[in-house]
């Protein structure tokens, strides 16, 4: 029966099925949080999580890949990270009840009072430090460095992976272009934080959890962190094996699996396609429609953004900061679109300029 | 503090966690300590200085049981006599004593004040000195007077002391007497029980105490401990992690122990003593442990201490799983170099003693080498270092007229049905070749290969036999003729070094038979089969003979249906890696069936590599088609293709599998016909899988620096060159040669025929009277039936062959020539009588009647002055059993006395001499004159 639920999972498991499926739970999570984060839902949740888990445990290769020592800090970043997403919006879901009720919130109270620094502070900062410590003697004692044959210069690790904090990024070298994914996305990635506290500059919220009223930031930035980051980053560890092929969690890591990569680009597709007519020699021609659909998406949402949805935004921001803010969460959308746009048609790539080596 | 302070929480609840967590970080970090410092090898020391001491106590009591105790009891009783004399004597001793210790108190006031004194004196002079090369006469003068005041002192201290110094001896001199005796009873008993003494400190030694356990415990184990980690550092064998050449570092030694040690011979591992301990490790050996240290022969991990982490590999599946279950063994992951298995070990020899032929105490690797070149390895793989290797099949460039279309054809389907001794492998219908649609094209392929050589193969002029030959005449040709020195025929197998020479009738004709026996190179130039100077009868009894036996069922094989769509479909194939497919099939069509089937044939021989052993009309500069080995001991895991095949990911397990059956990595797999691995199936017994892969293996990529490795001096290196000719023409199939023994030997029973021992014969032999005899051979011993054949050597050959047994006997090259003084008249006529008088014309006859036992006769003497060294006449008179041990010719000489008193005053070195002379002038008149002589005597 656990063989036929792992054949079951292997058979589901692809790119666009786990990166709809994170979608989807995201979507319910940032519109109903309180029922999400409620505790018969979050007992739900733990239950169905750690059964996969253990009954993944007792599948070989699962277990050899989860216990690798590299992996097991992955697997530990991905429960810690679920419990301060889970208490944040808690917090911020009692906060927001304190609101409505018109009393003050949580931290409001705290700060009436006052402690002693010692022991309050430091006494529990003390312990904590020595359950980590705890942590760490057992950790060096069960989990050895993992050093692997003397380096090899003739002979590259299959799959070479990119260390976890850049697996998101070697992840999107599967559907962006090495200038676009290793270069300008990461720029606009530390730009973007480092612009968040300009941008998002409200200080009515600040000091507190709360989620009603940030809504739309945190609904950003939890997509940001969890679908294009953290999520990227567990895919990258756990389901991508040799030659970056995709394998399922329970399905073996065999090299000579082939699997063929058709993707075209957006030029071919309607000169070729549809047109039926040769590609244009010039690139300026060939790649008008790329280059027109890319200027549309950069410059008609915004504006229309700033009269509906985003109007009060305009409205407290003002344009220059919204125009910051605009270009980043569309470059930012712009990744699963582009994804869902090579799962569904198999674009290679909306630009596609050789000659320049630049392609979007 | 205000009891009115604001409490956050229940500090009860914190102080209740700190204690938890701090006791269970103390239980961590305690458990941390000791798990650190619980290692296996200490576990393996321990163990060692029990067994040493069970087995120091065991070699105490017998010590102790063969321990004289009657010699030590009489010892004992002496000591107590003296010692009851010594101590009546006492006060004369304490009063001698009582002398003693002021006279000593005065010698070394003497003394002190005599060097003080010594001191003051040289400072003086230098002073006197300075001031007088000043010019300051006046205080010169001071230090004048002062030199001369205390010169007299001095001396005066000295005789003084010299004085108090003899009279001290003197005092001494009369105590020791007293005590001398009593040393001296102490030594002997000292003496007597030395060797159990020394065991019981030894047994002490061992003994476990409280101090050894303090200094081995954890945390105190960096001061002094009994149990440390032994390593032996090699500074001139490194290892390679790719971008560092790092120093070798074996801590093998830390768990065996008692490798380099005799005595542990019977230990368990990992105490037992090395093998061949002269040959390896000891410090006397060739390969002592601190030059060598282990890895480099054993590989594996040196610096580890720890069974697993040493990448101990099992030698068999027995062996592995009694390891898993003992000690928990696993392959060790992450290092590629692997210990050899102990079957293998072999391997590592040649990455030190490169250029030889056979490697010195390796016989595994040289049975290997030695298949290798058998079965023609090096003609599909290259392999450097073995380039200076000949073809070893026969030459196929005039095979139209030896061999019919429709035998090769029968031949290349399966070869062992002609002859089940052949060393040619199958090469078609092989387990990835045996489904119907390759079958087909097997048959084409060998059909085309067929044609291809008979067209492509020039004639050659044969000659008839002129009369009919009687077989069993030919038979006892073929077994006395010297046939047997490469050839089995029937039960006579000493050599296989040529084919077997059976069931020739269903293969060649008459004519190109005789012509071959008759003059081999004449068909084949480069062939190693030599001409044995054959008469015409000779040849046309052999020929009769050798075609009177036939292989009926391999005759009757219906040669292989060929199918045209078959060869058009391969010449198709080899086509369209050219041309586009439609130019393909017009070409095709433009040619006749022969000459499609020529090209598949063509196309195939190029495909399949068969010029690597054949030399074939139009390969003649093909290349080897098979993988290059020069480095297969050294392949990286991943580069072998492992297939769907189920063995250890292991080098041996690989090549041993390809070797048994080499096409196996094609099964599971989608390959067209031309794609498919093509090595063809040698059926090698499992023994010979087991030295090929210690050859394999031996081929390394290993950068040993020229000082460790084995060089060979120029001597060596032409005694290496001399051994691979004669590995060539296999001249220990016949002759008794270089440690060897002649392999026809074991089938003659009168030792006396069989072919001469040739050790030492560099020293016995003129140089170029041998240069000359291999160039054209000439009967030395007209009895033997065996003859030494007409190898048609060149220039160069046959000067490697002088040198080579030149070295073998130590002879230096000298510019002499024969180096003796002419000889007077007299002693020429001396030599003459002694030469009667031992009555050598007896056995040396220049013209033996047939019939007389070979043992009873020797080469000509006419010879001697040609073909002996002068030298080497002297040391085989003196004593022949000593020059060859088991020679017919009679000792004159024992123990240096002559039997013969009258002549040159029996001096027997005189005599020698004499006969020696006479030999060098010993001319066919001489021996005529020495015959007629004799024959009034017999």
């Amino acid at each position: 029966m656990i063989e036929a639920f792992k054949e079951a999972v292997n058979a589901v498991s692809s790119p666009v099925t786990i990166f709809t499926g994170s979608i989807f739970f995201f979507a319910l999570l940032v519109l109903f949080p309180k029922q999400m984060t409620s505790s018969r839902m979050s007992a739900v949740l733990v239950v169905l999580g750690m059964g996969f888990f253990l009954v993944g445990l007792t599948d070989e290769h699962f277990r050899t890949i989860v216990k690798t020592p590299d992996n097991v800090p992955i697997v530990g970043m991905l429960f810690i990270f679920i419990y301060f997403t889970w208490f944040a919006l808690k917090k911020g879901i009692a906060n927001d009840e304190l609101i409505a009720a018109g009393k003050p919130t949580k931290e409001k109270e705290e700060a009436e009072e006052k402690v002693m620094v010692f022991p309050y502070l430091i006494y529990i900062e003390f312990v904590t430090a020595l359950f980590y410590a705890i942590v760490l003697v057992l950790w060096s004692i069960f989990l050895k460095a993992p050093l692997e044959d003397p380096a090899n210069p003739t002979i590259s690790p299959n799959p070479s992976k990119a260390p976890w904090y850049f697996l998101g990024l070697q992840e999107m070298l599967v559907y962006f272009d090495p200038w676009i994914a290793g270069v300008l996305l990461p720029t606009f990635i530390v730009l973007g934080l480092c612009a968040i506290p300009y941008i998002d500059n409200d200080p009515k919220t600040s000091g507190f959890y709360c989620y009603k009223q940030r809504r739309l930031p945190i609904a950003f930035f939890l997509f940001g962190i969890w679908i294009l980051w953290f999520q990227l980053i567990l895919m990258g560890t756990f389901l991508r094996g040799p030659n970056w092929n995709f394998f399922g969690p329970f399905e073996v890591w065999d090299v000579h699996k082939v699997v063929p990569l058709l993707n075209v680009n957006l030029s071919e597709f309607i000169f070729i396609k549809w047109l039926g007519q040769g590609l244009p020699r010039e690139w300026y021609l060939r790649e008008a429609p790329g280059i027109f659909l890319t200027a549309v998406y950069f410059l008609v949402p915004p504006a229309i953004l700033a009269g509906t949805v985003f109007k009060k935004l305009y409205e407290k921001i003002g344009a220059v900061r919204y125009s910051i803010f605009i270009m980043l969460l569309l470059t930012m959308l712009a990744l699963p679109i582009k994804m869902y746009l090579r799962w569904a048609f198999n674009l290679k790539y909306i630009v596609a300029i050789p000659e320049f080596f630049f392609n979007i | 503090m205000a009891d009115k302070t604001p409490s956050l929480y229940d500090l009860k609840k914190t102080t209740f966690w700190f204690a938890i967590s701090g006791i269970t970080l103390l239980i961590g970090l305690v458990v941390m300590v000791f798990q650190d410092s619980a290692r296996e090898w200490k576990h393996w020391q321990a163990k060692f200085v029990e067994y040493s001491r069970e087995k120091a106590e065991s070699e105490l009591q017998a010590a102790e049981k063969s321990l004289d105790e009657k010699k030590l009891e009489e010892l004992k009783q002496s000591l107590a006599q003296v010692k009851e004399t010594a101590l009546a004597r006492r006060q004369e001793m304490e009063a001698i004593q009582k002398e003693l210790d002021p006279l000593q108190l005065e010698i070394t006031k003497t003394k002190t004040r005599h060097q003080d004194l010594k001191q003051f004196h040289d400072s003086d002079r230098y002073f006197f000195e300075e001031y007088s090369e000043k010019g300051e006469a006046h205080k010169a003068a001071d230090y004048r007077k002062k030199l001369s005041e205390r010169e007299p002192e001095i001396l005066s201290l000295k005789t003084a002391l010299e004085n108090q110094e003899a009279l001290r001896d003197e005092k001494e001199i009369a105590l020791k007497q007293w005590t001398e005796k009593e040393k001296e009873i102490e030594q002997e008993i000292k003496k007597l029980t030395r060797d159990v003494t020394g065991l019981e400190t030894k047994v002490e030694k061992l003994k476990p105490n409280l101090a050894k356990e303090i200094l081995n415990a954890p945390m105190l184990d960096f001061m002094n401990p009994t149990l440390r980690i032994q390593q032996i550092v090699v500074e001139n064998l490194r290892d390679d992690y790719y971008f560092a050449k790092v120093e070798k570092v074996d801590r093998c030694v830390t768990c065996h122990l008692g490798i380099d040690q005799k005595g542990f011979e019977d230990a368990p591992q990992p105490f037992k003593t090395h093998s061949r301990l002269e040959l390896f490790l000891s410090s006397a050996s060739p390969h002592p442990a601190e030059e060598f240290g282990c890895t480099t022969c054993h590989g594996g991990s040196g610096h580890s201490v720890d069974f697993v982490t040493a990448a101990h590999t099992p030698r068999s599946e027995d062996q592995a799983r009694e390891w898993k279950k003992k000690y928990h063994w696993h392959p060790m992951k992450h290092w590629s170099e692997k210990m050899l298995p102990l079957n293998y070990v072999e391997a590592s020899c040649a990455k030190c003693h490169t250029g030889v032929v056979e490697v010195p105490q390796a016989p595994k690797l040289n049975e290997g080498r030695n298949l290798a070149q058998t079965f023609g390895c090096f003609g599909c793989h290259k392999v450097e270092g073995f380039g200076n290797r000949w073809k070893v099949g026969p030459e196929l460039t005039h095979v139209q007229s030896k061999l019919e279309s429709d035998w090769i054809t029968r031949w290349l389907e399966n070869p062992k049905d002609f002859r089940a001794s052949t060393k040619m492998p199958r090469i078609f219908h092989l387990s990835n070749t045996s489904d119907p649609e390759s079958v087909d094209k097997n048959n084409a392929t060998i059909a085309g290969i067929a044609a291809y050589l008979m067209k492509n193969s020039d004639p050659v002029a044969l000659e008839s036999p002129k009369a009919a030959g009687d077989a069993k005449e030919g038979e006892r040709l073929v077994k006395e003729t010297g046939c047997l020195g490469c050839h089995t025929v029937g039960s006579l197998a000493a050599n296989d070094h040529g084919p077997e020479l059976t069931n020739l009738g269903s293969k060649v004709k008459a004519d190109w038979l005789y012509t071959w026996i008759k003059n081999p190179k004449h068909y084949a130039p480069e062939t190693r089969m030599p001409s044995l100077r054959l008469t015409d009868e000779e040849a046309s009894h052999i020929t009769t003979y050798l075609l009177s036996q036939r292989n009926e069922k391999f005759e009757s094989k219906k040669p292989p249906l060929v199918k045209t769509e078959a060869v058009d479909e391969i010449s198709l194939t080899f086509m369209t890696s050219k041309l586009r497919f439609q130019e393909a099939k017009a070409e095709l069509e433009k040619m006749s069936p022969e000459a499609r089937l020529e090209y598949v044939g063509q196309q195939a021989i190029n495909q399949q590599g068969c010029f690597g052993c054949h030399a074939i009309k139009g390969f003649e500069n093909a290349k080897p088609i098979g993988t290059e080995l020069t480095e297969e001991g050294s392949k990286e895991i991943d580069r072998l293709d492992f297939g769907f095949v189920d063995i250890e990911r292991t080098r041996q397990a690989w090549f041993s599998q390809k070797l048994k059956e080499p096409r196996i990595f094609d099964h599971g797999k989608v390959k067209a016909y031309h794609e498919k691995l093509r090595m063809p199936q040698f059926d090698f017994t499992d023994e010979q899988v087991d030295s090929l892969v210690t050859f394999l293996l031996s081929l390394q990529k290993s950068e040993i620096p020229l000082e460790m490795k084995k060089s060979l001096t120029i001597k060596e290196n032409q005694i290496e060159a001399g051994r691979l000719l004669v590995s060539k023409l296999n001249c220990q199939g016949c002759h008794t040669l270089d440690g060897k023994e002649g392999s026809v030997r074991s089938i003659i029973e009168d030792k006396g025929n069989a072919p001469p021992i040739l050790n030492g014969e560099g020293k016995k032999v003129e140089e170029v009277w041998l240069y000359h005899f291999l160039e054209n051979p000439t009967p030395i011993r007209p009895w033997l039936q065996y003859r030494m054949p007409s190898f048609a050597f060149h220039e160069k050959e046959l000067s490697a062959f002088v040198q080579y047994f030149n070295h073998l006997a130590g002879v230096e090259p000298s510019y002499k020539g024969k180096g003796i003084p002419p000889s007077t008249l007299e002693e020429v006529e001396a030599g003459h009588k002694l030469f009667q008088a031992f009555q050598c014309i007896k056995c040396h006859k220049s013209n033996p009647e047939p019939g007389l036992s070979a043992s009873f006769l020797a080469p000509d003497l006419v010879m001697a002055k040609d073909r002996l060294r002068p030298e080497w006449i002297i040391d085989w008179l003196k004593d022949p059993q000593e020059v060859e041990p088991g020679t017919m010719m009679p000792t004159f000489f024992a123990e240096g006395k002559s039997p013969v008193t009258d002549m040159l005053e029996g001096d027997a070195a005189k005599q020698i001499k004499a006969m020696r002379d006479y030999l060098m002038v010993f001319t066919p008149e001489e021996a005529a004159r020495i015959t007629g002589e004799a024959k009034p005597s017999k």
